[in-house]
């Protein structure tokens, strides 16, 4: 995938949370964002997933710039990219199962028949064959992620978007979710990810971004960020988390 | 003794629960006997069989009429519930106008600017009708609230989700937002159906044949005040008590759900 960001800025009310960001990188498979709290990494990637307008900039994705000139055309880039949240998101009134087919058979005219077995595949592939008939309720928040995660790579997408996938889970959980997104990425599903969990960001990510101060603090190949940075915003932040690891 | 009056959780309480009820039953019954043994009243039940074709005709008609007003404004509350967030001003402030008018005067003057301002200009003559559009006009600003309330409850994180996924806001509402709501309101609803059952009776002060005329009429012509305005309260009873089980029930059969 190739990612393209020309003077990206946005900002909400007085507090400028990207400032007029560049980047150009070609062919990663799969992007890693870190960095503190409130740095700017979870608004790049709302303005990547579409959800999110910038004041001003572009974003080009495979040559192809995101058009944020209209709902219509931002609904039908939505259409072709998968997103999955901290929260997991999950309807609630769904079953699991629905979930996933809701969108396939909705958004993207399949049958409901094929939907459905779609959808099978999917679940049974991860291992959640056994909770497709329960709703989202009665499952673990380690199973809700995972069925979020298949609920956005059942479009096919071109890309997948995870923010903080695993920052809402009980600890218990995070490696099945880990696991999961490993998985996907050695499939060749390409992604851009968000993430406190840096043992995995280290070992998953092609390239990585540290986002903080409004801008790009920091990128290179995981082996770079983590060993003798450069900049100490970095490794003061790199120093915290790791702290107790 | 104690275990008369208490709620013990992980007993069998049964017993307890039945005492419990027997007691205000009789408490309440008693406090009745007195009021009535005080002022000497003799009643002459043989009255009400004489009005029972009135009465029957009445409880039919404030039935049937609770039901159409119930339905009209269901799609009422609907539209002016959605209304007070429509991007449309003049439909928002429409909805808004017509919610706080609504709910922020008394119903009796409602049925009466209604009836005697806007039914007669518009030629309107059948009691009926006007009956059940003033109800409907009263219930649907309440369920219009009822519903800006349910829609509201639905967290942003969902319709992030739905945006997300490629969702038109139709779809959103359509497949996302209304069958939550629907489940979360229905317990308000039957409220707000029960309600409107109690509130149609002051539709007597125009003339419309329901429950609480016929109990009017024999009073006027018998003076068996007690003697009709009881049946009267026991037939009210007889509707909203199975409404006010059946809420409860729904608001135990949704909290698990979600």
């Amino acid at each position: 995938m190739k990612l393209e960001l020309k003077g990206l800025t946005k900002s909400y009310g007085p507090l400028t949370v990207l400032d007029r960001v560049s980047l150009s990188l070609e062919e990663v498979h799969s992007l890693v964002f870190i960095g503190p709290s409130g740095g700017g990494k979870t608004t790049l990637l709302r303005l990547i997933a579409g959800l999110e307008t910038p004041d001003a900039g572009e974003i080009v994705i495979n040559g192809h710039p995101v058009e944020y000139g209209s709902e219509e055309t931002l609904r039908e880039y939505r259409k072709r990219i998968g997103m999955v949240f901290q929260a997991y998101n999950l309807f609630p009134h769904l079953t699991a199962l629905d979930n996933i087919t809701l969108p396939l058979v909705r958004v993207h005219g399949y049958p409901a028949e094929r939907a459905r077995e779609e959808a099978l595949v999917l679940l049974e592939r991860f291992q959640l064959a056994d909770q497709a008939l329960k709703k989202p309720a009665q499952l673990s928040g380690g199973q809700k992620q995972r069925i979020a995660i298949c609920r956005a790579v059942a479009i096919r997408p071109e890309f997948l978007l995870l923010d903080e996938p695993t920052s809402a889970l009980d600890p218990e959980y995070t490696s099945e979710v880990l696991d999961l997104i490993g998985e996907l990425r050695d499939e060749g599903m390409r992604l851009i990810l968000v993430t406190h969990e840096m043992g995995f960001a280290r070992q998953a990510a092609d390239y990585l971004l540290f986002i903080g101060d409004g801008g790009l603090i920091a990128r290179g190949i995981p082996e770079d960020i983590f060993s003798g940075s450069r900049d100490d915003r970095v490794s003061r932040f790199l120093d915290r988390v790791l702290k107790y690891n | 003794m104690e275990s008369f009056i208490r709620d013990i959780p992980g007993r069998d309480n049964r017993k307890a629960h039945l005492f419990s009820g027997a007691l205000i039953a009789l408490l309440l019954a008693g406090v009745f006997w007195f009021g009535f043994s005080r002022l000497g009243y003799r009643f002459a039940w043989g009255t009400i069989y004489d009005y029972r074709i009135n009465f029957l005709r009445g409880y039919g008609t404030t039935l049937l009429l609770s039901l159409f007003a119930l339905v009209l404004s269901l799609i009422l509350g609907i539209l002016f519930g959605l209304g007070q967030k429509s991007r449309l001003l003049p439909f928002r402030y429409l909805s808004l106008f017509y919610v706080e008018l609504i709910r922020g005067t008394p119903l009796l003057v409602q049925i009466l600017i209604f009836f005697y301002v806007i039914a007669n200009a518009a030629g309107l003559n059948n009691r009926f009708v006007v009956g059940v559009l003033i109800m409907a006009l009263f219930s649907g600003a309440y369920i219009a609230e009822i519903i800006r309330g349910g829609v509201e409850s639905i967290g942003a994180s969902q319709r992030e989700s739905a945006r997300s996924l490629g969702f038109t806001p139709a779809q959103t509402y359509r497949y996302v937002i209304f069958p939550q709501v629907l489940t979360r309101i229905l317990p308000s609803l039957a409220g707000q159906l029960a309600s409107l059952i109690k509130d149609s009776s002051l539709l007597s002060v125009i003339a419309i044949k329901e429950f609480t005329m016929a109990a009017r009429e024999m009073n006027a012509n018998t003076f068996s005040t007690l003697e009709a305005y009881i049946p009267l309260a026991a037939g009210y009873l007889l509707l909203t008590l199975p409404i006010s089980r059946l809420t409860r029930l729904l608001e135990r059969k949704f909290s698990y759900e979600t």
